[in-house]
């Protein structure tokens, strides 16, 4: 079943700030297979929510540059005009799970009206019909009945949660981006919330991005890793590729730096500073934090290369010719 | 369950709110001995009436001096003047919050009474004419230029109201009105310099009406000059506030259309902190008015204060101060039950 | 530290609100020093509230600046004071004093009053007599006035000693035997009949200074006036310590005058400390009180807490104007007084802002390892605690002072200042309440209010100014 859903050509998204411009999505490729889940996964501030809204065309105010491609059902969002955006792909085709859910429901209205709300507006369906799908998903991602009538702030942070993720749901899109969708939680509510995750994974078949900065947490529902530093994608391939065989030197740290359960290895950290998108190093821009640097690190910026099949990486190491 | 309970409980504390400014205004009066001036006063009054009614009856003036000194004593002990100031304490409390302040030394009712508690009442009304005209006059430009604003931060307009907000918080409003009635008073004579209606007032209703309505352009104009900037600030800075949520975000992304967003997320959200402001202001201006009223000579309670003032009225003074604050403790219970009933997220 | 503040500073000297800020509270300072040395302490009492020290003022006439802007000249004030005679004359009785006045008269109005004051007069024999002529443009000679200075008492001895408490003043206007003698001057030279009462209604100053035309008009005439007071002696040791001639224009100085005649750039410049005393001050002890209570409120908790927050509670909840009114009504009106109600109905705003900053600061850890050395809880409050609030507390003191000094311009507005000392808001209320806006003395209500706007904007632009260093410290705090 290796059905493209959603293609990612050379996406950038840059903005303006007091500093500078900041390039947040550098040339990005990546695509999204029916079914897949795709962890996008690195530290904080490497352009992971930049690229959650760069995909459903999202954009601040101060936005320097957006171009490059984004093929949804052969439509590119990028040129797509704002009305359309907002008709044709937001929630129908792609829901976002933002990040910091206790924030993302509107206080004043409740939820389960929040829930049915791109119902009555997309689906033009009255609000019977639309309360009942509402339920439906509601249950659907474990809430109680009486939920649909509360206020947000009469609900805990894991309920909150599964409000949001029911609202994802509503529309059947095919494609749900999860930002940091546990990461507020507490751990056992965190592990509730992945296990439903993977249950609608399973059921409802729909492709996911799942953006992560925890590489371990990504792994757990992930089929696909794409592993993201100063706005490029430096590694991406299989899970399990990407897990037992790193290629890229930050991959590798990255794993080296989560605590794991079996084995006497003690996490490390990553020496230096996270990079600055305004002024990127040159050549490579992990260039500065890595331990196998080489001259031409510095000098030029790595190609992507294919040293297994399917897992590609952006590193000259794996660069035999010159 | 708990929305009558939270109710319930502001309701209390701002009862005790009422209450301890009472019982305060109650301790300075009798600290400072007014109170036993205004009391002395009254028994002088009615013996001075007294005098007058008994000389028709009583020839010799021995016994008349014997009966009214009699009669003196009686209204001594009556009035509790025989007893210390902090005896008389919670008969003097009560007597303020049930407005039963006796009569007004020179202050006379329109018709010429002299009942504190009549004519309080009489200048009430004209005290709300003016203020509530004024605030929802404030409140709709501020309201709509404020929301407009803040669509546009860093624009021209938005620059022009924080100068004229930060300005507006150093101008003395009572002198605005001053400013504007040599203006359009004296000098273009487009208005008239004060009052509530021409002297006579025009016998036609409607004509009444428009004549009051020429005489409040130049208060109510003060009244809304002074307060139009710090609106439009706080409108700017709630909505503005609001719609860098990130629920506002989200729903963008789920694709609603922004004229639903900006309603039901923006404006539905930022609704109770801007009528917090609407209900505090036009609470506040109440008292406020007292300058503006007391320049555009405006027969409200504001200018009764500074009537009061004027003549040593002090019955009036006290009776106005307490009026003055229970008007600002129920508006400010208003408040909390609109807040209450606006935003769910204060119902526990 | 004082890198710290070097930094904040120029970071504030960045805006150009702080500059013009800065310039404007320099400029007020200049003034309010000068003030404070130049003027008596009892200014208020001695001059300002003191109707017989404005007599020889022109009432309610504008600033002399105005003549500049319209095409009728309006007379100017003379004031003529001799403490020595220009020429003395010996005649067979004795010593004659002249004060000789010129005075080149062009305006196109006649002067609205003509006053002599005498003062500090020495005789021995026979009471001085003391007289007024005046020689007109037109060469005509008038003998105006004649006073003889009162005689012995029964019992006194020479010297005699007239007018040094206080001084003779004569106010010619008004006078009926000026008005007799006008009425005859009229008859004489120009043959218009006129009753002396009738030359009393028209004013004796509008006599001297026009001719008539017809028997009611009179025309200005213009050109140079000499006034001569005479004053007969009969013992060589007779003395006059001083003589004055007063005429009285319709224009005064550079602010005008009010309508007791007060010149009101003197009370104006003495509104300046007032303003930024009681602003200020008021403002510095609020903040201090406000920072103090939320700090220690904060910090140290429980009972006192408790208290100090339902005491800021209810304050904040009771309306500001009318109980401040109430109060100063009562208690009375003084200028500390005022201070010490403005304090007592403004601290708790801070309270309540700083004790909320303290509490997130007490679980800081450079406070927790304060405490854990052991060190004086009064030692973490002022040593820990207070210069992190410090520059938000400093922001608000400035932010305060124009609170203040609108509020102390309001209660003086409503007749409830301090009458021993005149302040912007006093002399808007008296313009107000003597009806000047209702004819129009725009130089008696305009320069007041724009005084107290100019000094509560220099702290606002202050402020503004400091917003920007100032935040982002509270920034970091949350």
């Amino acid at each position: 079943m290796l059905m493209i859903l959603l293609e990612l050509n050379q996406l950038k998204l840059y903005y303006t700030t007091i500093r500078g411009v900041v390039r947040a999505v550098d040339n990005v490729d990546l695509n999204v297979e029916a079914g897949e889940a795709v962890g996008l996964v690195g530290e904080s501030g490497c352009g992971k929510t930049s690229m959650a809204n760069a995909i459903i065309k999202m954009l601040p105010n101060n936005v320097a540059l957006y171009e490059g491609r984004i093929i949804l059902d052969g439509l590119n969002i990028v040129d797509l005009p704002e009305d359309e955006v907002r008709r044709k792909v937001r929630w129908r085709q792609i829901s976002i799970v933002f990040q910091g859910a206790m924030n993302v429901l509107n206080p004043v209205i409740k939820v389960g009206h929040q829930v049915a709300e791109p119902l009555i507006i997309h689906g033009e369906m009255d609000r019977d019909e639309a309360y009942k799908i509402a339920r439906e998903k509601m249950k659907l991602v474990g809430l109680h009945e009486e939920v649909f009538n509360r206020y947000p702030h009469e609900l805990s942070g894991g309920m909150k949660q599964r409000v949001v993720i029911a609202m994802a749901l509503v529309m059947n899109p095919k494609i749900v981006i999860l930002d940091e969708p546990t990461s507020a939680l507490d751990v056992s509510i965190q592990a509730q919330i992945m296990n439903l995750l993977k249950k609608l994974k399973r059921e409802l078949n729909i492709s996911m991005i799942f953006i992560t900065h925890d590489i371990a947490l990504a792994s757990d529902i992930s089929d696909k890793i794409a592993v993201m530093y100063a706005g490029q994608i430096v590694e991406i391939g299989s899970a399990e590729q990407v897990l037992i065989s790193p290629k890229h030197p930050y991959t590798q740290k990255l794993l080296k730096a989560t605590p794991k359960l079996t084995g006497e290895e003690k996490p490390e950290f990553i020496p230096g500073t996270p990079p600055d998108l305004v002024n990127p190093p040159s050549g490579c821009r992990f260039h500065p934090r890595c331990p196998y640097v080489m001259d031409i690190c510095r000098e030029r910026e790595p190609r992507r290369f294919e040293p297994e099949k399917g897992q590609k990486t952006m590193c000259w190491l794996y660069g035999g010719e010159t | 369950m708990g929305l009558a309970r939270t109710l319930f409980m502001r309701a209390l504390t701002l009862i005790t709110v009422l209450v301890l400014v009472i019982f305060f205004m109650v301790l300075v009066l009798g600290a400072t001995g007014t109170s036993d001036k205004i009391l002395q006063a009254m028994v002088n009054e009615e013996i001075m009436m007294l005098r007058q009614s008994l000389a028709k009856t009583i020839k010799d003036p021995q016994e008349l001096e014997r009966v009214i000194n009699i009669r003196k004593q009686e209204l001594t002990e009556f009035y509790g003047l025989t007893k210390p100031w902090y005896v008389r304490l919670p008969d003097m409390a009560w007597r303020v919050l049930t407005l039963e302040l006796g009569k007004a030394r020179t202050l006379k009712t329109f018709a010429g009474g002299n009942k504190v508690s009549d004519i309080v009442m009489e200048r009430l009304t004209n005290t709300i004419i003016l203020v509530t005209s004024a605030t929802v006059i404030s409140a709709i430009v501020g309201l709509v230029l404020g929301v407009r604003i803040a669509t546009r931060v860093g624009g021209i307009l938005d620059r022009l109201s924080s100068y004229f907000s930060a300005i507006s918080y150093a101008i003395p409003t009572w002198w605005i009105g001053i400013i504007l009635i040599l203006v359009f008073a004296f000098l273009l004579r487009l208005f008239p310099f004060g009052g509530l209606y021409s002297t006579p007032p025009p016998s036609d209703p409607y004509m009444k009406f428009l004549d009051i309505i020429w005489h409040a352009v130049l208060p109510v104009t003060t009244l809304v000059i002074a307060s139009i900037g710090v609106w439009i600030y706080t409108t700017r800075t709630i909505v503005l506030n609001t719609a860098q949520e990130d629920f506002v975000n989200a729903a963008r992304a789920r694709g609603l259309p922004e004229e639903l967003v900006r309603r039901r997320y923006i404006m539905r959200v930022a609704a109770p902190p801007i009528l917090t402001n609407v209900i505090l202001g036009l609470a506040t201006s109440i008292s406020g008015a007292i300058l503006t009223e007391t320049v555009f000579n405006w027969p409200g309670l504001g200018r009764l204060f500074y009537d009061a003032v004027l003549v040593m009225d002090e019955v009036v003074v006290i009776a106005l101060t307490y009026i003055f604050t229970l008007v600002y403790v129920v508006a400010r219970f208003l408040l909390e039950v609109l807040y209450v009933i606006l935003d769910p997220r204060v119902r526990y | 530290m004082s890198t710290r503040f070097k930094e904040a500073f120029q970071e504030f000297w960045r805006l150009n609100v702080s500059k013009i800020g800065v310039v404007f509270l320099t400029v007020l300072v200049i003034l309010s020093i000068y003030v404070v040395v130049s003027y008596p302490l009892d200014f208020g009492v001695r001059y300002w509230n003191n109707p017989l020290y404005w007599a020889d003022y022109p009432k309610s006439a504008p600033p002399s600046w105005v003549n500049y802007f319209s095409n009728e000249k309006i007379p100017e004030h003379y004031t003529f004071s001799s403490i020595k005679p220009s020429n003395t004359l010996l005649t067979e009785s004795g010593i004659r004093l002249i004060y000789l006045f010129k005075l080149d008269f062009q305006a196109d109005k006649t002067p609205t009053f003509l006053s002599l004051t005498v003062k500090n007069v020495t005789y021995y024999d026979k009471p001085v007599i003391i007289r007024l002529n005046v020689t007109r443009p037109d060469g005509k000679n008038i003998e105006l006035y004649r006073y003889t200075v009162p005689a012995p008492y029964v019992d006194e001895s020479p010297p005699y000693k007239r007018f040094y408490d206080q001084s003779k003043r004569i106010s010619l206007t008004g006078d009926l035997s000026v008005a007799s003698i006008l009425a005859r001057f009229l008859s004489r030279e120009y043959n218009v009949t006129i009753k002396p009462s009738e030359v009393n209604s028209i004013g004796q100053h509008k006599i001297i200074f026009s001719i008539p035309k017809g028997d009611t008009q009179f025309t200005v005439l213009k050109g140079d006036y000499t006034f001569y007071i005479i004053v007969d002696t009969y013992d060589s040791r007779d003395s006059v310590g001083e003589v004055k001639l007063v005429v009285g224009g319709d224009v005064y100085g550079f602010m005008g005058t009010d309508s007791l005649g007060r010149d009101l750039s003197v009370g104006l410049l003495f509104g300046f400390p007032i303003a930024l005393f009681i602003g200020i001050v008021t403002s510095t002890i609020t903040t201090l009180l406000g920072a103090g209570l939320g700090i220690m409120g904060g910090y140290i908790g429980g009972k006192l807490d408790e208290v100090i927050q339902r005491t800021a509670d209810f304050v904040n909840n009771i309306p500001l104007l009318p109980l401040l009114i109430f109060l100063a009504f009562i208690l009375g009106q003084n200028l500390w007084i005022i201070v010490f109600l403005l304090v007592v109905f403004g601290w708790p705003t801070l309270t309540i802002i700083v004790r909320s900053m303290v509490l997130q600061l007490k679980s800081g850890q450079f406070i927790e390892a304060a405490i854990a050395i052991g060190a004086p809880r009064w030692w973490i409050m002022f040593r820990h605690i207070f210069p992190q609030v410090a520059p938000f507390i400093f922001a608000q003191l400035i932010f305060f002072t124009p609170t203040f000094i609108l509020l102390e311009a309001a209660l003086s507005f409503l007749g409830l200042g301090d009458p021993t000392m005149p302040t912007w808001g006093q002399i808007l209320e008296y313009g107000f309440r003597s009806g000047g806006i209702y004819v129009g003395l725009w130089w008696w209500i305009i320069p007041p209010g724009l005084l107290i706007i100019w000094t509560a904007i220099t702290f606002v632009l202050i402020a503004l100014g400091m917003e920007p260093v100032v935040n982002p410290r509270l920034r970091r705090m949350k």
